[in-house]
């Protein structure tokens, strides 16, 4: 599927609140990935990564909005259920999504440090207990990039060493290189 | 029954910690691509590195130092050796290995010209004076990991050398850090896995969860507890920052009743029988995620933040939280179980050797406050009664937790840490006899190649699963050591063959 083809589309639109929900993350200090869930054309639940805020390193955006729709829908709606998602989800989240029978995951751009659909491992067709799902990537993964730029050139001061990253410049290329950050979807 | 009670009667399981091998070192990735060797005059050798490496610089991030740049004729395999000496060997020729990426065969021929044997030196048959010949050999892109595999490619492809130190690091963890991280955890480690089963049989009693338990240590704590040579009791729990059942019955899903709910009276969850996905709540409820989610509630609770806790805790799981509170043990709750804690101190200062304690006051909380510099779950173990799933394993690496030990009865088709299927032990071979320099290596070798063999032979008969060895995998940012612990009695049948969920 072509991404171009696709921004105009309900995709499109879905993933744009996806971005919102990053940009909301990256307002509170959050690494900037957001995520709807969308049933039956409407969102019913959306995330944001809240790993610092909750000192929980486990608490990525696609749990939240599972747990937001959970609180209104039974677990068997998620086999009805696509997620637009910022980042390509990481390992974690990958079989999580598995293991909550997803239908479908549209991502912005890939994780080459933690990926699990595709970059680094492909849970969401390897070999499981429960069926797989299929992926489309690359809606608004620039824009997903972009804000996680924004983020990795700010200091994280809860970090137990901040690194300081006072001469850093907001790099707004897009060349054809390999994306690489330390983000965790 | 109270916690102290539960503590006391904790029988330790018997057996040994082992660490679980990485992908990297059970199915080690072997690269072989072409390279150039050309037959060079043997005065002009160093100088030929030298203008190779100027004018076709090599990448940094490829080293290819375990391949020997120069062969004489008499370390060239014999294979080559039949193909590159056509007449008598000529003691004044050397053989150099052009690595990729290859340059242009002109370039390199006019680099080396200067470099060519004397024509009557020249140990292949009439060819003119002063030209190069490239010759394309295979070689192995990766540097050996035995000695084993060293000798078969130097005597297949080309000379290799064997380091013992430079490659394991980048497919293992140190093995110094290994070997010193399961001393310290091999004494204790029964007693944690023990409890971890006492909590699994509360979360499945209670019927909000499957039989899974997970305990979490701070080896920190624990070290300290060991320098008492004293009869332990239940000090080994001391050490013991959070534990957690398995609750994926407990969630109240769209506002209706949980799976725990409409089951009436205690006792095991009837859908325990069976995988259900509809009925299995997620993977933030089984007991590690859960786990880590506890020590996050501990510590957000010592920076002020009052969590709304969602699933009602067990008393195993009250009691250890509670360790964690700003206000120290005893305040909360369970006033009539005094905290082993103190009497731990009072013990060791009694005693011979006066130890600074790792918190300064006996009411301080056992986990580590951010303060104190605790993030995450850095530096603590994770001891599990099964094989965490694959999100649960990749939770523990963001968790950043050092360690997680897990029993090999427990091990879970679903699995996220086996790097490879489990092996009966391999006979000791007679190849003791065999005096290399490093015979461990080559034992290695040999017994992985044994054990590749019967892994296929036993394909058929072990359920479908693939082995992700997720705790230490060279693509990932964060790792954890990973242990499995091999009971020395095994009754049961593993888990891999029960019932197959997400553990």
């Amino acid at each position: 599927m072509s991404a171009i083809e696709q921004e105009d589309s309900r995709h499109g639109y879905f993933m744009k609140q996806a971005l919102l929900m990053g940009e909301k993350a990256l307002e509170t200090g959050e690494t900037p990935v957001g995520c709807v869930l969308v049933y039956d054309n409407q969102i019913v639940g959306s995330g944001m990564n809240d790993t610092n805020r909750s000192m929980n390193g486990t608490r990525h955006a696609e749990f939240i909005a599972i747990q937001e729709m959970l609180r209104s829908y039974p677990k068997s709606t998620l086999r009805s259920t696509d997620l637009y998602v910022t980042v390509e989800p990481c390992v974690m989240c990958a079989s999580a999504l598995r293991q909550y029978q997803i239908r479908a995951v549209y991502f912005g751009c890939g994780n080459e440090r933690f990926g699990g659909t595709g970059s680094i491992l492909s849970l969401h067709s390897d070999f499981s207990i429960d069926p797989p799902y299929t992926v489309y990537s690359g809606l608004f993964s620039k824009e997903a990039v972009m804000l996680l730029r924004r983020f990795y050139i700010q200091e994280n001061e809860k970090a137990p060493r901040p690194r300081p990253k006072k001469n850093r410049e907001l790099n707004t290329r897009f060349d054809d290189i390999v994306e690489s950050y330390n983000h965790t979807a | 029954m109270d916690v102290q009670e539960i503590l006391r009667r904790v029988q330790p399981l018997a057996g040994q910690v082992i660490p679980v091998r990485t992908v990297q070192e059970a199915h080690p990735h072997e690269e072989f691509v072409d390279a150039y060797v050309a037959e060079v005059s043997l005065k002009g050798a160093s100088k030929v590195i030298k203008a190779l490496d100027s004018a076709f610089p090599r990448d940094p991030s490829r080293p290819l130092n375990h391949l020997r740049r120069f062969a004489k004729h008499t370390q060239l395999p014999d294979h080559l050796r039949s193909t590159l000496i056509k007449g008598e060997p000529s003691a004044q020729t050397i053989f150099v290995l052009i690595t990729p990426p290859l340059p242009d065969v002109e370039t390199l021929k006019t680099l080396l010209a200067p470099f060519a044997p004397p024509p009557e030196s020249l140990s292949e048959s009439s060819q003119q004076g002063g030209s190069i010949d490239l010759h394309t050999i295979r070689i192995p892109l990766q540097p050996p990991l035995t000695i084993g595999k060293a000798e078969k490619w130097s005597k297949a492809m080309w000379p290799v050398v064997f380091n013992p130190a430079t490659p394991r690091a980048t497919i293992a963890p140190p093995p110094q850090t290994l070997s010193r991280v399961r001393d310290s955890i091999n004494p204790n480690a029964g007693h944690y896995l023990a409890l971890a089963r006492k909590v699994a049989d509360e979360a499945e009693k209670s019927g909000v969860g499957r039989r899974v338990g997970a305990v979490v240590v701070d080896p920190e704590l624990e070290a300290w507890i060991g320098t008492t040579d004293e009869d332990l009791g239940t000090h080994w729990a001391d050490a013991i920052v959070a534990v957690a059942g398995d609750a994926r019955y407990a969630r109240r899903d769209a506002g209706a009743m949980s799976e725990s709910e409409r089951q009436l009276g205690l006792g095991p969850n009837s859908n325990t029988q069976v995988y259900n996905p509809d009925v299995e709540g997620g993977p933030e409820l089984h007991a590690l995620m859960r786990a880590a989610d506890l020590v996050a509630s501990g510590r957000r609770k010592q920076d002020g933040n009052e969590s709304v806790e969602q699933l009602p805790l067990n008393a195993l799981e009250k009691f250890f939280l509670s360790q964690s509170d700003v206000s120290g043990s005893g305040s909360s709750g369970d006033v009539d179980e005094p905290s082993p804690v103190p009497g731990k101190y009072q013990k060791t200062e009694t005693g011979a050797h006066a130890i600074i304690k790792p918190a300064d006051s006996s009411s301080a909380p056992r986990l580590r406050s951010r303060e104190h510099g605790g993030y995450l779950c850095t530096d603590l173990d994770v001891y599990l009664t099964h094989e965490p799933c694959l999100c649960c394993s990749m939770g523990l690496l963001l968790s950043r937790f050092r360690a997680v030990v897990f029993p090999r009865q427990g091990r879970m088709v679903t699995g996220g840490l086996a790097s490879e299927p489990v092996i009966a032990p391999v006979p000791v071979s007679a190849g003791t006899e065999e005096t290399h320099e490093a015979p461990e290596q080559t034992e290695d070798q040999d017994q992985h190649e044994e054990e590749e063999k019967m892994s296929n032979e036993h394909a058929d008969s072990h359920p479908k699963r693939l082995y992700y060895g997720l705790h230490w995998r060279t693509e990932l940012n964060w790792r954890a050591l990973g242990f499995e612990f091999v009971e020395e009695a095994t009754t049961k049948n593993s888990a891999e063959e029960g019932v197959a969920f997400h553990a």
